[in-house]
């Protein structure tokens, strides 16, 4: 409960204990580099690209070598030096999707950057370099789908807030909590370029109370970065300590737990004057216009049912499977196979051998989570309203479940299914086992088609 | 429905489940029905196992004739079974207890839809049956054993005061449970055990019995039989099936917000002491709970619940 006066968002679930982060939370990120990699042009749900590159051609790591088709899509870079070996289609989760298949022929260098050791000074670096900055990084959305990180900071409306998000709510993940220990300094660096680029007041850096060290690490780093006169005082940035609770890191229920306001219905976080990006986010954005290098690498959980969970810097294009292998395989045959949290990940895979491909990692992968496969039967619905309980949008699921079921769209629309985060707590806490979070997420879906179809007969 | 395997998240569930939920609710029941065997007689255990078994197996084949999701391994038509019994007293007929019983499961439950679509609770539904159709043998009540080697024919510590006698009973006897009235209702202390097992699992949410409660008590001491201010609140307390009405049958959920609870617990508690103060009935529990049952949709339109992102509350449907 929380007191009053405070903001915070309502609901909301405790899916664990604790036990599922401990897994890897002191596991020191450590940096694989494949021989292969298999750079997909789609890196989030319709963020496609236009191949560059053709096979045979030699590429070295952080060259472009995809341009955005469409709107969701951010430019795409090669993540290791070598050749192309095919352009081709290749299977991931379910979807045919064009892919550069690229063999490493150097090994990685890690450059020796100042960036990454202490405050770096931003005064040489306008609003404008930076906002191209991100545009030409190809830097995406870090923690969730994975919205090209430019198209939020090219925004007309007043930003007064920047929330960096660490709160990492989805249970078993760690590698934002890694990167907060083990990158502090370049992540620092990052969320005061954001925040220039962005024209806020002020950046909230957003952790969650079960990560007591990683808030710690990063106001230490800050003291130290106005004390050193690199970082001006009129560069406001606050880490604020959030509440242990499901979802919090949702962006939503971030802006209204900080800044105690709402994202209007239908609109975006700029409209309630807030961009919002994950820690990982900002650190690339250190790494573009510090390093010069662009998105093409990120840390990975790996963790569950594997013999040794763990924490890896990837190149994107990295095979899950790879990983998993690396991690010592899986421990539990009758397995499921998650791509990110066990909350909101969708299912990449169940009773998994070890032997066929998974999928591959994106700029948006998060973790790979492998956990014991459940079946579970839906019951009838008892009206015992935890569902709405919980409903972090205050949503009353399990009315929008019936509704739905009865084809009875007016209705759901009315129940305001168009406002469903899809953070999956009404399903995890209904003792009918009723799959409320699918159902309410398709009706979510239907009653958003109705209205576009609606605004377009308008028009 | 079939065991379907769901891919989409979320992976992780509540353990939880309706099944969990009522077994713990059967469990908190069990203290009371010892309660029972003790001041009663091992007739109270029959009538009990016998009402419970006629539940489960109404249940069982309804949903195989129907061809329905068989449900009976929730333990919800075992609660039904219990809290039935528990209405009764223990002189009550063998006959009478089967014949509530499918009468609460089949007509109340399963031809409303089934465990959560009934309108109102079936155990009360049934209790209301037996008080309508054969008021004679149901209410019945006989003196524990405990002070009476016979049965012997008494009237229950509210029903004696309504009709102007004594109440005949400390409130230490009526708190324990030594009077006459129906099995289950009359010792306080293991019903009030069972609740704070069900509170301490968090399964029960305590603010609706305790303010179905104060309602009834406020409302029964302002306009007692004597004028204002006159009534006595410990008699109206335990003297008679307040405690298991509050804390095992008004517990209906689907009350999210604070106010909603409040509501329908202040609503069923109204309608309770007003049976109490103006009716022939000494109880009113099994009506003002009922009432609330069926008043529960409407109410739960009164309910202010805020949409995320929108100016004004949404509009509750």
């Amino acid at each position: 409960m929380q007191k009053r006066g405070k903001p915070a968002f309502p609901g909301g679930v405790h899916p664990t204990d604790g036990a599922d982060k401990a897994l890897s939370m002191d596991a020191a990120v450590r940096q694989f580099w494949p021989d292969t990699v298999t750079i997909l042009s789609e890196q989030s749900f319709g963020g496609k690209c236009r191949l560059l590159v053709e096979p045979g051609d030699s590429v070295r790591e952080g060259q472009l070598i995809g341009e955005p088709e469409a709107f969701m899509a951010a430019p795409l870079h090669a993540s290791v030096t070598g050749r192309v070996l095919a352009v081709k289609e290749v299977r991931n989760q379910g979807r045919s999707l064009l892919a550069c298949i690229v063999q490493r022929e150097e090994e990685h260098l890690e450059p020796e950057a100042d960036y990454r050791k202490e405050a770096a000074d931003l005064s040489a670096l306008s609003k404008e370099e930076i906002r191209k900055g991100l545009r030409d990084g190809g830097l995406t959305g870090m923690g969730g789908a994975g919205f090209p990180t430019h198209k939020k900071y090219e925004t007309d409306k007043r930003i007064d807030a920047l929330l960096i998000n660490g709160a990492e709510c989805e249970p078993f993940l760690t590698c934002d909590y890694r990167l907060m220990l083990e990158e502090g300094e370049a992540l620092v660096n990052g969320v005061r370029l954001l925040l220039k680029g962005a024209g806020a007041d002020k950046a909230y850096i957003c952790i969650e109370d079960n990560k007591p060290k990683a808030a710690e690490n990063l106001r230490r780093i800050l003291e130290e970065a106005l004390r050193s006169g690199r970082m001006k005082e009129e560069e406001r940035v606050e880490v604020r300590v959030l509440p242990t609770k499901y979802p919090q890191g949702g962006e939503r229920q971030l802006v209204q737990a900080v800044l105690g306001r709402e994202v209007p219905m239908g609109g975006l976080p700029a409209d309630a004057g807030v961009i919002i990006s994950n820690v990982g986010t900002a650190r690339a954005a250190a790494d573009m216009l510090l390093g010069g290098m662009p998105l093409t690498r990120r840390i990975v959980t790996v963790t569950g049912c594997v013999k040794e969970p763990g924490n890896y810097l990837v190149p994107v294009g990295t095979s899950a499977k790879e990983l998993v292998e690396l991690c010592g395989g899986v421990t539990v045959k009758n397995n499921r196979v998650i791509a990110g949290g066990p909350m909101t990940g969708p299912c990449a895979a169940s009773d998994w051998d070890g032997e066929s491909e998974l999928f591959y990692v994106t700029k948006n992968t998060s973790g790979i989570l492998v956990l014991p496969d459940s079946a579970w039967e839906e019951q009838p619905c008892i009206r015992c309203g935890a569902c709405e309980g919980v409903c972090p949008a205050g949503l009353t699921p399990y009315k929008i479940d019936i509704a739905f079921l009865n084809e009875d769209y007016d209705l759901c629309e009315k129940l305001y299914a168009s406002e469903c985060i899809a953070c999956g707590s009404c399903s995890y806490i209904c003792p009918a086992r009723r799959e409320l979070s699918v159902r309410t997420r398709m009706a979510r879906d239907t009653v958003k088609q109705r209205m576009r179809e609606r605004a377009v007969k308008k028009a | 429905m079939s065991q379907t395997r769901i891919l989409n998240g979320p992976h992780l569930r509540t353990v939880r489940t309706t099944q969990k939920i009522m077994f713990h609710v059967a469990l908190a029941l069990v203290p009371a029905l010892l309660g029972a065997v003790y001041f009663f007689g091992i007739r109270a255990l029959y009538l009990t196992g016998l009402s419970v078994a006629v539940c489960v197996l109404t249940e069982y084949l309804w949903q195989k004739l129907t061809k329905k999701q068989v449900t009976v391994g929730d333990f919800s038509a075992v609660v039904t079974g219990m809290l039935l019994a528990f209405n009764m007293p223990v002189t009550a007929p063998a006959w009478i207890v089967v014949v509530t019983s499918v009468f609460s499961i089949l007509v109340v439950k399963q031809m409303f839809g089934g465990i959560g679509n009934n309108f109102a609770n079936p155990a009360l539904m049934g209790r209301l049956l037996a008080m309508v159709v054969w008021p004679g043998a149901v209410m019945q009540y006989v003196a524990p054993r405990t002070l009476a080697a016979d049965a012997v024919s008494s009237a229950t510590v509210l029903g004696a005061v309504k009709t102007g006698s004594e109440a005949g009973y400390s409130y230490l006897q009526m708190f324990l449970g030594e009077t006459p009235g129906a099995l289950g209702e009359t010792s306080k202390l293991l019903l009030l055990a069972g609740f704070g097992y069900l509170c301490y699992l968090g399964i029960v949410n305590a603010e609706a019995a305790l303010t179905y409660i104060a309602t009834v008590l406020v409302l029964t001491f302002v306009f007692g039989p004597a004028g204002l201010f006159t009534g006595d609140i410990l008699l109206n307390l335990f003297g008679g099936g307040l405690i298991i009405g509050a804390c095992f049958m008004l517990t209906d959920y689907a009350f999210v917000t604070r106010r909603g609870r409040l509501l329908y617990a202040l609503t069923a508690g109204v309608i309770t002491a007003g049976i109490r103060i103006f009716s022939i009935y000494p109880e009113g529990i099994c009506f003002g709970i009922l009432t609330a049952n069926c008043l529960a949709g409407g109410l739960s339109l009164l309910q202010k619940k805020h949409i995320y992102g929108t100016k004004k509350g949404g509009a509750a449907v």
